[in-house]
Parts: structure tokens; C-alpha cells; sequence
């Protein structure tokens, strides 16, 4: 390998890496929004999944569990959001918040309970690399793509999973029925509750996985508001992806090469004050949402709820 | 979300619900408090009585209730016009930067201009922070809730920079600028312990509010907007202007709230004088549902609640953050008595 | 044994709310048999068929299938007992294709790569055997009305539907479509469906039914055999004894033909010259549009939903901007004025979605009865409203147009549909004006209600009021209009005087085809 490469290599590796917490967020938004569950919560669902993964590998040893409480905390939200909504018909951006505010609180809660203020921060270790025989060999692909963690190839999985099961089985013909037009699919036998349950739930996991995935990658401990808007972008990125699993696959490579951008331009020492880099993945979500917003589909019922027995006025 | 009042309820079937609520959460949490093995009725005397049992707890109250009414009205005004401004930290730390540099540029002013040029300075660059995303919105029509919220990310970074140039105090360790002029601290009502001015804005912001959305043509039009835009635009309303224009009045008074705690408390401009005044703005607005009548009664009491939590994590080592789940669950509540009372 | 039931529906009460909506109302449909439901808006039909199909649960009240008592609980379990239901509404998701409509639900043979062919040559099947010719691998939305409604049959018969509920079918139909569903409905039944067809119009029931059952403010009113029918039995079952028939516009006015062509004035009123609005996609919203409306005259137009009908409205308004031509109002140009404007300058309009278009759900009534008219006095002055004289007004308003609320600080969402109708209806006659602008402005109301507002037209007629009448409710239009003009895609093909209007040339026009001259 010359000088130039090894570099560019880093670049794209690091830029694989850092997809992962936006793809994750954004396939688990999608989800819940192709049954018409438009979850506002993420960056909450974020912050409390990425805490209290954090404390649970922490006391267990175990990164593994760690993922797996995240999981079980997404997707009680998701659980809580489709029960507020779906049941109860309350607004789904209220309620929304609403567990927002509840994900923050419990995130710098729990951590003061548990650890308390410590001088040193408490560590779990980071997840490792883990190169895929023989592919990770390939010269310059090899590296980038095949010597990852394991949420990276997780991540992609996911994405191409959703991909065929919302378009190439008769459930996700179902499932995106529900969303598009809830009283179509009701009136043809399919549930519109179990569907938007099931996707706000498994929804909220992803994007439990998209929170914890910060300590267990970045930092290998929890700080508070450790998300720093992704949860937020990632909603962004769901617009901009047009609500489809390959198009949010693609986005979030661009919004990935954004923080690493800023990321690498703050070290290299370009004089450009570092705060303005803080700035561009934000300003940059702007900027594309410009450009996309207009022409982004999105599904039919997004963010309405159901309610068999209201008459049509 | 229903804006208008329901057809006449009485105050005690309004105050029923938003009382079930508030002890349906302390319950709800004081178990938890008494798993982790606190003192429970001693937590929660001290996290309700501690607003009302010294004059400075109740000055500390009145201090906390300044910042947080004004951050829900920059939430309520625009949610009338069905629009949700989430950007009311930026606006807020946009706001104090303005009032700041005022403050800093002309220290020599005497008070009788400095103080209006301080304020008006926050209110100024708030507006113009809130103009962003109305304008997005305006041309492009995009969603404010997101263009809000990555603003207050962005204004995160812009106090950063400012605390650290070149008006940067060298002796703080803190990223803090230089003091305004002493022409721009807002007078003080009571001397010690110090209440400054900033509660009677706080209140003409309120009655101001109240008047313009209730009482006003164009705050007719505010709320024809945000109970159907489609319908209000058909009969002769501008609404994308009510949209921008909703949005740019939240971001004055956001500004308005940021400027006020430069002028009022701060003296300067301080990374983080923001603490988390958003978050509770919101539930505030949220827990009034929107109605503007009830905000200064809704922040009084998350005042109250906030300011005996400090006390709880002095006295008992509580975490705050143990108070800010019962406002969360508050909120849920008073939101989940709705439904029940629909069936 | 022919005339055995095969289903039976005894004593069936339904409540929303506080409001009773069925009480105690029965029904029975026999095999092989159109079985007409027939009443005005409210009256409770599609109710008691969203119950049979599993939409709505009863309040009580029993069902029975071949003698069996049946549990419906959802539409699932209606589809498993073989019945089908067309909704007025049609339920389709217009971003999938037909044939992935149809299936939509349904056990599919390659579920885990969604190839469909043998979905496909089961449908091509069906079409074949009832005549329902579509293409099946186009996006629904891109499908004519007519043709949309085909797909709703087949999607009923594909599922298996051996009782077929058709709620309002002719809605969006010309006279030529109505006739081709009238056959198919004979083709189903021939072989050996059974249909029940809800509808408020007498002369259909008349045209294509076996048997007709009249619902009246969620009662039973009388069940007849076509051979035995009387229409004035119908007509008294429909509307109840307190209408004055006799001098009702909709059952006496429209036959003797007489309209008041004598108030029609010389000065023209509206004035669109060459209107033109250009879409971004290749086929343009409006073309050509010209045509003078006078004063006291009432110009109809007709034609299938979605041919432009919204878009001429909202140019008149000012709502949408044309890109080419004139608009006058009395002899002035107003394309520059903007909405609120011409609202002032005496245009009154009623929006044809009245939900979306001309109500405030989440505002009180009181504010939806000024909207338009809040920044001018008696309801605004200095800047500030005048909420005493709102609430006076508002209060006589409720009162004149009968509209069912609390009071004028009842919210708005809180209304029924037909009362929303009376609120847009009252504010748009509260103010003088000199053109009124109605899009379907009785939908949804029942027949006496019907009849006040055509009463209401009338009257304003005689003083001088220009009508613009845009419903997609033929009859309604043949009834009140001196003039019947036709817009088919964007365009009008034709335009027709009372003394020559013919339905099937009206329906022909609707297709496209141009007026003989």
C-alpha cells in the first residue's frame, strides 16, 4: 500500500463506522412510520438506551447483555409509544416528547443512582473488530468493509432485511398498508393495532441498539447527552431517505462522512475555529432538507391515528 | 391537541384531573425513592414546601419562574398556530449573546438606555434565530420541529465560540465572557435575597400574550391557523405568514428570556446559562395543553418543584434528575386524564 | 323456496356518543335478490352496514347467516362468512397497483418473493366472469373513478363474497357507468350473489332493485317488493311527515320545470375569460375555461370528481392563481385581489371538502361562523374582536339554520357532519353577497335540510345572486340550474340550457365527448 491509501482507507472504515448509530435510528423511525407510528422519541430512546446499556455491560461484564437490555429499554418505549398512541389515541407527537423527556431524565439519572460522581469515569470496553475470513484479505475492500465490529454488519443486515420483508413478502405488503391507509387494511381483515404495535416496538429496539452503540464504539462510558442530536438527524435522515430501508442505508453514509469530516478537520489543524465544525452535521441536515424535503414520499397516515368507530364527518 | 377551552368547565372539575395527576406521580415515584432507601415524606416536604418556608426559597422560586414562563410561551405562542417550536434554547442562547454584546459594546450607557438596549438586543437576536426556521419553512416548507431543534445544536457551538473569543474572561476557567456594563443589570425589587426585575417582564409578557391571542384579529387568525390552516388559508388567512410570524414572536421571547438572564442574573455571558430551562418550557406548555391562561400557573408550580428539588440533592443527595421524572409523569398524567375523561 | 332470507338482521341498536344512530332496526336480504336500502343522509343505512361488515360493533341486536346466529366482530370475520362491502369512500391505497390492492390481506402462494401470477390469473378469471375488464398492474391512483370502483367489486368477489353491499355506488358514475353497473349487478346476481344497495336516490332503487327497505332517522320506516312500490310511499318514507312535499324544491319545483329563468338579470356577474392553470406534470389543471355568469342566474357544472372542479373553484376564490386569463367580478379585473378580499367584496363560498377546506375542528363554532369575516366590522374593530357581537350573531345563526350544538363556544370537532355542513352553509349566507361559489353544498345533509338550502338558493336567486353550482350530483344540478356546463379534465366540453339538458348527453360530456351543437 502507498502513503495516500492507508488514509483513505481509514476514511471510508471510519465512515462505515460511524453510519451505524443513524442507520439504526433511521431504519427503527421508518419502521414504526410505515404502520403510521411517527416516533419523535429517539433522541430520548437514545440516551436512556446508551445509559442504562452502558451500566448493565458495566456490572455484567458482558457487552452482549449490554445490547440486549438496550434492546429490551427501545423497545419498551416503542411498547409505551404504541400503547399511548394506538390504544389510547393519544397525539403521537405529544406523547412522543413526552417519552423523550423521560428518556433524558432517566439517562443522567440512573448513572448518579447506580455509580454516583466518580473522579475517573467507570469504562466497559469497546466492541472489537471482527474480520470475516478470507473477505477481509481483499486489498482496500477488505479492510473497509470486512474487518468491522459487529454492529456494523448488523446495521447493513438489518437494512437489507427490511428491505425485502417490507417489498418482497405479503406481510410487508400488509404491514405498509397499515400505514398508508389504515381503513383499507382494516376493512380487508388485517390489524392495524398488531401491526403498529409490532413495528413501534421492534422499532424502538433498533434505535435502543443505535444508543448503546455510543459507549460501547466512541467512548466505552456514558456521559450525559452523549447522542448530541442523532436522534434528532436520524429523523432527518428518515425524510431524506424517503422512508424506504436502502435509500436510509445510502443517506446515512452522507451523514456519516459528515461528523467525520468535522471530526477530521478539527485535528488536522485547518484554523478554522473547531465550533463552526460542531456545527456542520447540523447545518448540513438543514441544507439537504432544502434539497429533499419537498420531493420526499412519505407514508399516507404518518404520525395519525386509527380509530375504526369515528365516523367520517 | 384541543387549543380552545371546552364549553365552560368549572375550575374545580378543571383542577380535579391536574391534582389526580400530581399525586399519581409523587406516589408513582416515591416508591422508587423508597426502593433506593431514601426518606420519602422527608424527600417530598422538602421538595414542596421548600419554595414557601424561607423568603429566599420563595425569591429562588420567583427567579426560576422568570426563565421558565418564557420558554413555554415561545412553545405555546406558535403551537396556537399548530406549530412546534422546540428551538427555544437557541433562541434563548442566541438571545443572551445579543444582549451580551449590547452590554459589552456600549458599557458606558446609563441604565435608562442600556437596560432597553440590552433587551432588546436579546429580543432581537432571538427573533432572528426563530426567523431561520420560519423562513425554511416559509420557502421551502419544512418541518420546524426538526429545523428548530438541530438550531439549538448549532447555537450549542455559536455561545462556545463567543464565550471563548475575544470578549472571553482569562480569569474564568469556565467558557464566560466579560461583564456588561453596570448601566445594563436590571434593577432590583428586593435587595437581599436579590429578585430583580425581570419578574414583572416576565408577567406583561404574559398578560401580553394572553390579550393578543385571545382578544386580538390577528390573534384570531393565530388560531383559525392552527385549528385548520387548509380551511383558514381557503377563507382569506395568510398562513404561512402566521406560521413565520408565530415562530419569530416565540424567538423574541425566547431571546427575551436569554437576554434576562444576562442582564438579570448572570451579568455576563456564561456556556450553559441555558441548564435545561427548554425541556421544562416544553412540559410547561404541554401541561397547560397550550392554553396561555394557565402557563404562569403551570410554571409557578414546576418552579416550586424544581427549586425544591436543588434542596432535596443538598440536604438528602437525591439526584435532581428524580424530580424532573415526576414532571415528566405529570405531564403524562394530566395528558392520560383526557382519555379518561372521553370515555 | 325463493324468497327464504338468507341473512337476517333483528333488532339493531347503535349509539355514538349520546347520539342514538340505529335503534331497533331490522333487515333481511334473500338469495339472489337487490335489495335496496334506501334513505336520505343520517338516516342510519351505511351504519347498519358497517355492523354487518364488522366496522362498527352493535350495541345490541342479533344477525343470523342461513339461520345460523353469527358473531361479527371485524371485517375479518364478515370476509369469512362470504360478505363483501364497497365503501362509498373507496378503501384503496392508491400508491400500490391494482392487482397488489386486490390480494392485499390475502393468503398469497409465493408470499416470501411477492411474485403474483397466480394471484393474477385468478382475478383475469373473475374479470372474465363478470364483465370487470382492468389493468391490473397500474397504480391505483392513476385510475379514473369509474374504473376504481370496478377494482372494489373485484377485491369483494375475490375474497369469495357471496353478499355484496354496494354503499352509495353511483356517486362518482356518469349516467352511461350507472347503467353498466346495473348490469353487472344483474350478471352477479344471475349467478347467485346477493346484493344489498345503499343509496338516498329514489330513482335508482326504483331502476335496479328486487326489494327496498326505507330508513328514517335510524328506524325502519317500510320494506316493499318493486311490483308493490308506490313512490309516494317512498318519498313520505324518506323524508317523514313533517316536509311540506308539495312545496319542496326537490319533489315539486324540479318537475314542473319552472326555476325562475325570469329573475336572470342582463348585467353579467362573473366573468372568466380563456382561464388557464398549468400543472407540473404534461396535462394542465384548467384550459380555456370561459363562461359569464349573470346575475340571478344559477350556471351548473357538472362532471366525475377530480376533472378540475376544485381547482375553478379555488381560482375564482383567489385561492389558487391562474397562469393565464381573466377573471372579472361585476366588470372588474380581481385577479390581484387577494382572497380576503374577494371575500369582502361579496363571494360567498362553500368548499366541497368541508372538513379539510371549510372547518375549524379545533376553534369554537363561534369562530367558525366569522372565519372570512373577522377583520371586518360588526365582528372586528381597532384590531381586537368583538366577541359579544360574535357570540350574538353565532347564537341566531345556530338558531336559523338549525345547527345542533351546545352553543356558539362548543368546539368544533364536537359537530356531526351534517351539522358542519349548516355551519359552512350559514356562514356563507350570513352576509350579503352577489356570487356564491357551491361545491356538493348538500352532502351529507338529510332531505329537508337538502331542500333549505335549495330553498335558500332560490330565494337569493330572485335578488339578484349569481350561483356557481359545482356538484358531482347530477340531479341536484338538473333541478336547480338555468345552465349546465361540463368540465372534463380541466376543460368545459359543453355547456347546456335548461330547456335542453338530457342526462345521457350531460353523462357523455362527462366522459369527454364534446356537446353537439
Amino acid at each position: 500500500m502507498t502513503g495516500i491509501e492507508t488514509p483513505l482507507i481509514l476514511y471510508a472504515k471510519l465512515i462505515l463506522l460511524t453510519m451505524v448509530p443513524f442507520v439504526l435510528a433511521s431504519q427503527g423511525t421508518m419502521l414504526g412510520g410505515r404502520t403510521g407510528v411517527f416516533n419523535v422519541a429517539q433522541e430520548g430512546i437514545m440516551l436512556v438506551s446508551a445509559s442504562i446499556g452502558f451500566l448493565v455491560s458495566f456490572y455484567s461484564k458482558s457487552l452482549t447483555i449490554g445490547v440486549i437490555s438496550a434492546m429490551l429499554v427501545g423497545g419498551l418505549f416503542g411498547l409505551a409509544l404504541a400503547y399511548f398512541t394506538t390504544h389510547l389515541k393519544m397525539d403521537q407527537f405529544v406523547i412522543g416528547l413526552a417519552l423523550f423527556f423521560i428518556g433524558v431524565g432517566l439517562s443522567t439519572l440512573l448513572p448518579k443512582l447506580m455509580i454516583g460522581v466518580t473522579l475517573t469515569p467507570p469504562l466497559i470496553p469497546t466492541l472489537k473488530d471482527i474480520p470475516i475470513p478470507l473477505l477481509s484479505k481483499i486489498p482496500f475492500i477488505g479492510e473497509i468493509f470486512f474487518n468491522q465490529n459487529i454492529l456494523v454488519y448488523g446495521a447493513v443486515l438489518v437494512s437489507v432485511f427490511l428491505w425485502w420483508f417490507l417489498y418482497k413478502t405479503s406481510f410487508g405488503l400488509s404491514l405498509r398498508s397499515t400505514g398508508e391507509y389504515p381503513q383499507a387494511a382494516d376493512s380487508l381483515g388485517i390489524s392495524v393495532t398488531t401491526m403498529r404495535y409490532l413495528t413501534a416496538i421492534v422499532g424502538g429496539a433498533l434505535i435502543g441498539i443505535a444508543g448503546v452503540y455510543l459507549p460501547m464504539v466512541y467512548t466505552g462510558t456514558f456521559t450525559d447527552g452523549m447522542v448530541k442530536g442523532r436522534g434528532w438527524l436520524a429523523i432527518a435522515l428518515t425524510f431524506f431517505g424517503g422512508w424506504k430501508p436502502i435509500n436510509i442505508l445510502i443517506g446515512s453514509l452522507f451523514f456519516a462522512g459528515i461528523e467525520v469530516l468535522s471530526y477530521k478537520v478539527q485535528v488536522s489543524g485547518s484554523g478554522i475555529p473547531y465550533q463552526f465544525l460542531l456545527m456542520l452535521p447540523y447545518l448540513a441536515t438543514i441544507l439537504v432538507m432544502v434539497f429533499t424535503f419537498k420531493r420526499s414520499t412519505i407514508p399516507g397516515f404518518l404520525g395519525q391515528n386509527y380509530d375504526r368507530e369515528k365516523r367520517s364527518l | 391537541m384541543t387549543i380552545m377551552a371546552k364549553s365552560k368547565p368549572t375550575i374545580l372539575n378543571t383542577l380535579i384531573p391536574y391534582v389526580a395527576a400530581i399525586l399519581i406521580a409523587l406516589a408513582a415515584v416515591g416508591v422508587f425513592i423508597a426502593l433506593m432507601g431514601f426518606d420519602v415524606l422527608k424527600a417530598y416536604y422538602t421538595i414542596l414546601f421548600t419554595s414557601f418556608r424561607t423568603p429566599n426559597g420563595f425569591i429562588q422560586t420567583l427567579l426560576k419562574f422568570i426563565p421558565l414562563v418564557l420558554q413555554a410561551y415561545a412553545f405555546t405562542v406558535p403551537l396556537a398556530a399548530g406549530k412546534f417550536n422546540i428551538g427555544g434554547e437557541g433562541q434563548l442562547i442566541v438571545g443572551a449573546i445579543g444582549a451580551a454584546a449590547v452590554g459589552i459594546l456600549l458599557p458606558d450607557l446609563p441604565p435608562l438606555l442600556l437596560i432597553p438596549l440590552v433587551l432588546l438586543g436579546g429580543i432581537v437576536a432571538g427573533a432572528l434565530w426563530g426567523f431561520i426556521p420560519g423562513w425554511l419553512l416559509y420557502k421551502f416548507n419544512i418541518n420546524e420541529i426538526l429545523t428548530t431543534v438541530l438550531l439549538n445544536f448549532v447555537s450549542f457551538a455559536l455561545i462556545n465560540y463567543v464565550a471563548t473569543g475575544p470578549w472571553r474572561d482569562p480569569a474564568a476557567g469556565h467558557p464566560t465572557t466579560i461583564p456588561i456594563g453596570r448601566g445594563g443589570y436590571l434593577p432590583l425589587l428586593v435587595d437581599n435575597p436579590p429578585l430583580h426585575a425581570g419578574i414583572i417582564i416576565a408577567l406583561l409578557v404574559a398578560v401580553a400574550v394572553y390579550f393578543y391571542t385571545t382578544r386580538s384579529t390577528a390573534g384570531y387568525e393565530l388560531v383559525a391557523t392552527g385549528a385548520n390552516p387548509r380551511a383558514a388559508g381557503v377563507f382569506g388567512i395568510n398562513v404561512k405568514y402566521m406560521f413565520v410570524l408565530s415562530i419569530v414572536i416565540a424567538g423574541g421571547i425566547g431571546g427575551l428570556s436569554g437576554a434576562i438572564e444576562v442582564s438579570g442574573v448572570q451579568h455576563r455571558l456564561i456556556e450553559g446559562l441555558q441548564h435545561n430551562f427548554l425541556v421544562l418550557g416544553l412540559i410547561i406548555g404541554l401541561i397547560a395543553k397550550g392554553n396561555n391562561m394557565a402557563v404562569p400557573f403551570v410554571a409557578f408550580f414546576i418552579a416550586v418543584l424544581e427549586v425544591g428539588a436543588s434542596a432535596m440533592q443538598r440536604t438528602l443527595m437525591i439526584p435532581v434528575e428524580m424530580v424532573f421524572i415526576v414532571e415528566a409523569l405529570v405531564l403524562l398524567f394530566v395528558l392520560l386524564s383526557d382519555v379518561v375523561r372521553r370515555k | 323456496m325463493a324468497d327464504t332470507p338468507i341473512l337476517v338482521m333483528k333488532g339493531i341498536r347503535k349509539t355514538f356518543d349520546k347520539s342514538v344512530a340505529l335503534d331497533d332496526v331490522s333487515f333481511e336480504l334473500n338469495a339472489r335478490e337487490i335489495h335496496g336500502l334506501l334513505g336520505g343522509n343520517g338516516a342510519g343505512k351505511t351504519t347498519l352496514m358497517n355492523i354487518l361488515y364488522g366496522l362498527y360493533k352493535k350495541d345490541s341486536g342479533e344477525i343470523s347467516l342461513h339461520e345460523k346466529k353469527i358473531n361479527i366482530s371485524s371485517p375479518r370475520d364478515a370476509l369469512h362468512k362470504h360478505i363483501g362491502m364497497v365503501h362509498q369512500h373507496f378503501l384503496q391505497i392508491t400508491s400500490f397497483t391494482v392487482l397488489e390492492n386486490i390480494v392485499l390481506g390475502t393468503e398469497i402462494h409465493n408470499k416470501y418473493s411477492m411474485d403474483l401470477s397466480v394471484e393474477a390469473t385468478k382475478i383475469q378469471a373473475l374479470q372474465n366472469r363478470f364483465n370487470l375488464a382492468v389493468d391490473l398492474n397500474i397504480s391505483i391512483g392513476d385510475l379514473p373513478m369509474g374504473t376504481r370502483q370496478k377494482v372494489e367489486i373485484l377485491k369483494a368477489l375475490y375474497r369469495g363474497a357471496e353478499i355484496l353491499i354496494l354503499d352509495e355506488p353511483t356517486t362518482n358514475l356518469t349516467p352511461q357507468e350507472v347503467d353498466d353497473l346495473f348490469k353487472s349487478l344483474r350478471v352477479m346476481v344471475d349467478q347467485d350473489l346477493s346484493i344489498v344497495f345503499i343509496t338516498h336516490k329514489l330513482r335508482e332503487v326504483l331502476s335496479v332493485c328486487d326489494r327496498i327497505s326505507v330508513l328514517r332517522n335510524g328506524r325502519n320506516v317500510v320494506t316493499l317488493k318493486r311490483d308493490e312500490a308506490n313512490e309516494e310511499a317512498f318519498v313520505r318514507g324518506m323524508v317523514g311527515d313533517e316536509m311540506d312535499i308539495q312545496n319542496s324544491v326537490i319533489f315539486s319545483r324540479g318537475k314542473s320545470g319552472q326555476i325562475g329563468a325570469e329573475h336572470i338579470r342582463a348585467e353579467v356577474c362573473l366573468h372568466l375569460d380563456q382561464v388557464q392553470l398549468a400543472s407540473q406534470g404534461s396535462v394542465p389543471r384548467l384550459k380555456d375555461i370561459s363562461f359569464k355568469l349573470r346575475h340571478g342566474e344559477i350556471l351548473g357544472i357538472a362532471g366525475v370528481a377530480g376533472n378540475g372542479q376544485r381547482d375553478l373553484a379555488e381560482v375564482i376564490l383567489g385561492i389558487t392563481l391562474p397562469t393565464g386569463g381573466k377573471v372579472e367580478l361585476d366588470a372588474k379585473d380581481i385577479l390581484a385581489m387577494p382572497t380576503n378580499q374577494r371575500l369582502e367584496s361579496g363571494i360567498a363560498y362553500i368548499p366541497e371538502d368541508r372538513l379539510l377546506d371549510g372547518f375549524l375542528p379545533k376553534a369554537s363554532v363561534a369562530h367558525n361562523l366569522i372565519l372570512g369575516f373577522h377583520r371586518k366590522a360588526p365582528y372586528s374593530s381597532g384590531g381586537f374582536i368583538n366577541w359579544n357581537t360574535v357570540h350574538r350573531t353565532a347564537a341566531e345563526l345556530i338558531k336559523t339554520y338549525n345547527i345542533k350544538t351546545s352553543g356558539p363556544s362548543d368546539v368544533g370537532g364536537n359537530l356531526s357532519g351534517g351539522n358542519i355542513q349548516r355551519v359552512l352553509i350559514a356562514r356563507a349566507f350570513s352576509k350579503p353577497a352577489n356570487l356564491l361559489v357551491a361545491h356538493n353544498p348538500t352532502r351529507g345533509l338529510d332531505i329537508p335540510s337538502m331542500d333549505f338550502v335549495y330553498s335558500r338558493i332560490l330565494e337569493e336567486k330572485k335578488k339578484g345572486l349569481a350561483t356557481l353550482l359545482i356538484s358531482e350530483d347530477l340531479d341536484e344540478l338538473l333541478l336547480l340550474c338555468d345552465r349546465i356546463a361540463v368540465l372534463y379534465r380541466g376543460e368545459l366540453v359543453g355547456t347546456l340550457d335548461r330547456s335542453k339538458f338530457e342526462k345521457y348527453e350531460i353523462g357523455r360530456m362527462m366522459s369527454g365527448y364534446r356537446a353537439e351543437e
